[in-house]
């Protein structure tokens, strides 16, 4: 009798054990799967150069760019997109890949107008990264195409604003940074939230059918220069010799200068002494220097001496006697 | 307790069901995700467009289309058009749209995006040939650009706009000559630069003929600048010479007269000379007598 009912009772308290124990494990269960979807889902975490671009039930809400560990509400009610903001996307073209001759579409992409109506071949690449995260990610549709179609747009624009020999040599840097400019605007424009950080120039070439001609232009200029310096040359040295020669021209009349001034100047002082010992004793000196004189000169010549009045004697006299024998 | 966390599980199971159920269209509940808008239909027949967010339906008689709202881009095809000067011109557009009222777009475009994108295609390909054709090409490449796109844009736009559709901006990203036109436009290039050429050179040498003349004109500056100051230094020298000489002879020109003309005949006389002498010479005053004559006049 009382076997019956301690059983009922032990099976009575076995029951409401096993069931406590049981649904302490779900409770347990549902507890960590709880647990691990606030984990996993209530919390995220951003590298550096990524941005999250929260949407809740679907509407834009948020924009978070603080790198770090973030707390907010689970998916499905908010969904995060996360973005490589700072990545440095690139597009090229016209750009010549790989070796041989250039695709029929390379040239195509490359082919552009000047404002003077030549054709020049420009390659080119753009560089951008993203401003904003939430118009970048929902705006357009394909933004990597959108920046193919305006930046050539916008390439084209400036090469056609811009004169032949402005596009190849003269204004390149001008070039870039105007493309840049107007593709900056015209993303804006589209609300694409992209940033333009470089527009850079590949090559710019003129095409190869008038490339040769091109070529003597800039060969005409360096045979322009090469004139130019050669007369410079010329210049240097022409000058620098005429200097010398006037300083040669110069330098021989001081010579002559004051060479005829020391010859004066002895000549002077030498009179000046023998006037001075004239003075003390005139009659003799006079004398003196008169008889000297003769002495020196009379022998050496061929003397007659004739009686003033014989006249008549003169054509006789054997003058120029001495010069006609002499060798 | 225990009831009330079960009801909050259970709450949450069934926002969790709805939401997810509203994402691929079913439910109550219709999620517009940013970036896309949803035609409600009523028993298939248009009704409202959700904007970005939550939305309610009727259950089961409602019916919820998606449709983007993101700008997307078209690229026309290249068209070969002419100038109001007589060019050809091959030109190349691309648009930004975007379907604006998905009511509007669904009536006109039953099929979708693509019967919407030939439609464009080919009304901006009318606009720009018709733009285009009158203005010269000139006008096109550079001075008129942008009026002309603006121009485009809003006709496309106008014409389109009634369809439920947007249009931003229609651009010309490429404009490229025909063959023919490519080729004669190489011819005048070369001519051109053999112009610049021949220009440049001529001027190179111009300007190094006249540096050339301007630093031989310098030489012979300086050469007869320096000759002239040589000849005024010579005449000083003569000059100053001269001075000299008279200061000094000037006191004594009796004196002077005589001692130069001694030094004179000792030159002057040489052995060619002969001398006709007269016995009554000074020098011979002594010759006949001792005693001296009367001096001749001196």
């Amino acid at each position: 009798m009382a076997d019956p009912a301690r059983t009922s009772a032990d099976e009575r308290v076995r029951r409401s054990v096993g069931r406590r124990l049981r649904s302490a494990v779900v409770a347990l269960a549902l507890l960590v799967a709880l647990s691990a979807w606030v984990w996993r889902g209530w919390s995220f975490t951003l590298r550096p150069g990524e941005a999250a671009v929260l949407l809740l039930f679907g509407r834009h809400v948020e924009t978070i760019t603080r790198e770090g560990f973030h707390v907010r509400l689970p998916a499905p009610f908010l969904e995060r997109y996360v973005v490589r903001v700072r990545e440095l996307r690139t597009e090229d073209f016209g750009l010549h890949a790989g070796g041989g001759e250039e695709t029929p579409a390379e040239l195509h992409e490359a082919t552009m107008q000047t404002s003077d109506n030549n054709i020049v071949r420009v390659s080119f690449t753009v560089q951008y990264t993203v401003k904003d995260p939430f118009e970048a990610g929902f705006h357009l549709e394909d933004p990597a195409g959108v920046v193919r179609d305006a930046a050539q747009a916008a390439m084209r624009e400036v090469v056609g604003h811009t004169t032949v020999d402005g596009v190849l040599r003269e204004k390149k840097a001008l070039v870039t940074a105007e493309a840049a400019r107007r593709l900056q605007e015209i993303l804006d424009a589209y609300g694409a939230g992209l940033d333009v950080a470089q527009v850079q120039l590949q090559g710019v070439q003129p095409p190869a059918e008038v490339r040769a001609a091109f070529d003597d232009v800039v060969a005409a200029n360096q045979d322009a220069s090469r004139l130019v310096n050669e007369a410079e040359g010329h210049r240097n040295e022409v000058v620098p010799k005429a200097r010398a020669e006037a300083a040669e021209v110069l330098a021989q009349a001081q010579g002559f200068r004051e060479a005829k001034v020391a010859e004066a100047t002895g000549a002077a002082t030498r009179f000046r002494a023998i006037a001075a010992e004239y003075r003390l004793a005139p009659e003799v000196t006079r004398e003196r220097l008169y008889l000297e004189t003769m002495e020196e000169v009379l022998p050496r010549v061929e003397k007659v001496i004739v009686e003033p009045g014989a006249a008549s004697l003169v054509p006789t006299l054997p003058i120029g006697r001495g010069r006609e024998p002499r060798p | 307790m225990r009831r009330l966390a079960f009801l909050a599980l259970l709450l949450l199971a069934l926002a969790v069901g709805l939401v997810f159920a509203g994402r691929v269209g079913l439910g109550p509940l219709v999620i517009t995700r940013e970036g896309d808008q949803q035609l409600i239909l009523f028993l298939g027949s248009p009704q409202r467009v959700t904007e970005p967010g939550p939305a309610l339906r009727w259950p089961f008689v409602e019916t919820a289309e998606s449709y983007s709202r993101r700008w997307l881009n078209l690229n026309a095809k290249p068209d070969t058009i002419l100038t109001a000067d007589g060019e050809q011109l091959i030109v190349d557009s691309y648009a930004i749209w975007r379907i604006r009222d998905p009511k509007e777009f669904k009536r006109t475009f039953p099929s979708g995006i693509e019967a919407a994108e030939t439609g464009i295609d080919r009304s901006v390909r009318d606009d720009v040939r018709e733009v285009l054709g009158r203005h010269t090409l000139e006008q096109v490449l550079d001075s008129q650009r942008a009026e002309i796109m603006r121009e485009i844009t809003a006709r496309t736009q106008a014409k389109v706009g009634g369809f439920g559709i947007e249009v931003a901006d229609v651009r010309i990203n490429r404009t490229e000559l025909p063959t023919g036109a490519e080729e004669s436009v190489y011819a005048r290039m070369k001519t051109e630069r053999e112009r610049l050429g021949r220009k440049n050179r001529a001027e190179g040498d111009e300007r190094a003929r006249r540096i050339r003349a301007e630093a031989d004109r310098e030489a012979t500056v300086i050469v007869a600048n320096a000759r002239r100051d040589a000849e005024i230094a010579r005449g000083e020298g003569e000059a100053l010479a001269a001075r000299i000489y008279a200061e000094a002879y000037g006191g004594d020109a009796e004196f002077y007269a005589f001692v130069r003309s001694l030094e004179a005949y000792r030159i002057a006389v040489d052995e060619d000379t002969t001398l006709v002498l007269s016995p009554h010479a000074e020098f011979f005053r002594f010759l006949e007598s001792s005693t001296p004559p009367p001096r001749p006049g001196r």
